[in-house]
């Protein structure tokens, strides 16, 4: 977005903070302000009126929220700045008894994709994403990414940013399942090999919202407490295939992965073959849950007998 | 038919040493659904049928019990392979159990292979109680395949070969 979108934005998202907390409507709002660093952002949380001019709104607001509201919502009613991402996460939430609509007041943003601080150029979760603008809000602070999108902010490697044809998004998968499956044990294998557990992918995750986590189930035991692949396979396939079925396909898993483990190859590939084997709906785009795991049709197909 | 012969005395010698690395025996779970598949291993058994020894057949409930977690530890705690049998679609005896598993085994075995396992390392399959030669053929048929394939290696810390 050029830059006097993202300042007519950040004013606009200021103001409607500012009367939120003022009128008491919202005890918090969740939002994004400058970071130490230029082009670096953090997510913030605000409950004083005084303190809304902290909020920014521009190219690098890099984190998704949504996860964000569970932590506050004991405080009372919580303001979340959502773009498609968040707005998915958060009806994800309420899809999961998570959270109750009422329970969170969206200002839903236009987003053209965020850049990676480090390289100026747009996300690799921005690339992939089929919804820019919040599929669910409150109100909206400014005009769809459609009417305010405009050819500066246009990253060439974007493309044409508003349509992602599902061969765009499962490029990464396509290309994964043409490869012999020993380079595909290879592939994965090294990428396990890096993880070193910090459970990043599980705290970014709008699905991931278990009160006790199976990793944590000591006395259960199912994950080992040793570093090794055995035990790094069988929590990245658990994670997997807990979440596949709901994924919102936001990859904040894979930014927020510090060993840069392809996450959601992984995720993609749940929801590509959910999708093509009982036409599974995009997670997150309504409040219903759907999950397509949770269900089952007489007629679903059988690869084995 | 590959039955797990006993060994006899001669063969615990300079036999075994020299075949040693190629006499591979599997070992393979298998999880069987109390209402029909561990029915039909136990009329299997009845009827003097033999298969491999290499089986080691787990009775759980219903196939819908098998937790994909399950089939990932048993890989790692040294299970070659893996087999599921529940009751065919439509004779769960808890009405909805196979069919819960079959969504959830399919997408799961998908995400396997995804990931580079051996598709015949994980099987499904529905057997009735009364398909005792269905069992038996199943684990003639399973335990083939995976002796052809070798040991799995799941990568555990003594599996040099992996951890780099």
């Amino acid at each position: 977005m050029s830059l006097s979108t993202a300042e007519a934005l950040t004013d606009a998202l200021r103001e409607e903070a500012r009367r939120l907390l003022a009128e008491g409507t919202v005890a918090v709002v969740v939002g994004w302000e400058a970071g130490r660093f230029p082009n670096q952002t953090t997510p913030a949380f605000i409950s004083d009126p005084e303190q809304a001019q902290r909020l920014v709104y521009g190219d690098y607001c890099v984190n998704t929220l949504a996860k964000y509201a569970l932590g506050e919502k004991a405080a009372g009613k919580v303001a979340v700045c959502v773009r498609g991402c968040d707005s998915r996460g958060i009806n994800r939430m309420i899809a999961d008894n998570q959270l109750l609509r009422d329970e969170v007041y969206l200002l839903g943003l236009p987003c053209s994709g965020m850049k990676d601080p480090a390289t100026g150029s747009l996300l690799m979760k921005c690339r992939t994403c089929t919804e820019h603008d919040a599929v669910t809000y409150d109100v909206l602070l400014g005009p769809a990414t459609a009417a305010g999108h405009d050819g500066a902010s246009a990253d060439s490697s974007a493309g044409d940013s508003e349509h992602v044809s599902d061969e765009q998004r499962f490029t990464a998968v396509l290309g994964i399942e043409e490869m012999a499956p020993e380079k595909r044990r290879a592939l994965f294998d090294a990428a396990f090999n890096k993880c070193i557990r910090c459970y990043a992918c599980r705290k970014s995750c709008p699905c991931c919202t278990c009160r006790e986590c199976f990793v944590d189930q000591l006395r259960a035991g199912w994950q080992g407490k040793q570093n090794n692949l055995a035990e790094n396979r069988f929590y990245n396939i658990t994670r997997v295939f807990h979440i596949g079925d709901r994924c919102i396909e936001c990859g904040e898993c894979e930014r927020a992965c510090p060993m840069g483990l392809p996450l959601m190859a992984l995720n993609r590939k749940m929801v590509k073959d959910l999708k093509s084997l009982f036409n599974a709906d995009d997670a997150g785009m309504t409040e219903e849950n759907s999950a397509a795991l949770g269900r089952y049709d007489l007629g679903d197909l059988e690869e084995f007998m | 038919m590959p039955v797990n012969e006993a060994p006899t005395a001669s063969a615990a010698t300079a036999a075994t040493a020299a075949t040693a690395a190629t006499a591979f025996e599997p070992t393979i779970l298998a999880f069987c659904c109390h209402w029909c598949t561990y029915s039909g291993a136990d009329l299997a058994g009845l009827n003097r049928m033999s298969y491999p020894a290499n089986v080691r057949v787990l009775r759980v409930p219903c196939s819908g019990r098998v937790n994909p977690q399950f089939v990932l530890t048993a890989l790692n705690k040294g299970c070659d392979g893996v087999l599921v049998c529940g009751c065919h679609p439509g004779d769960c005896h808890y009405v909805s159990g196979n069919y819960f598993a079959r969504r959830r085994l399919m997408a799961f075995k998908r995400l396997l292979e995804f990931t580079g396992l051996e598709p015949e390392r994980f099987q499904v399959r529905w057997i009735s109680g009364s398909e005792a030669g269905k069992f038996r053929d199943t684990v003639i048929e399973v335990c083939d395949q995976i002796r052809a394939l070798g040991p799995y290696r799941s990568g555990v810390s003594d599996d040099v070969s992996l951890n780099g």
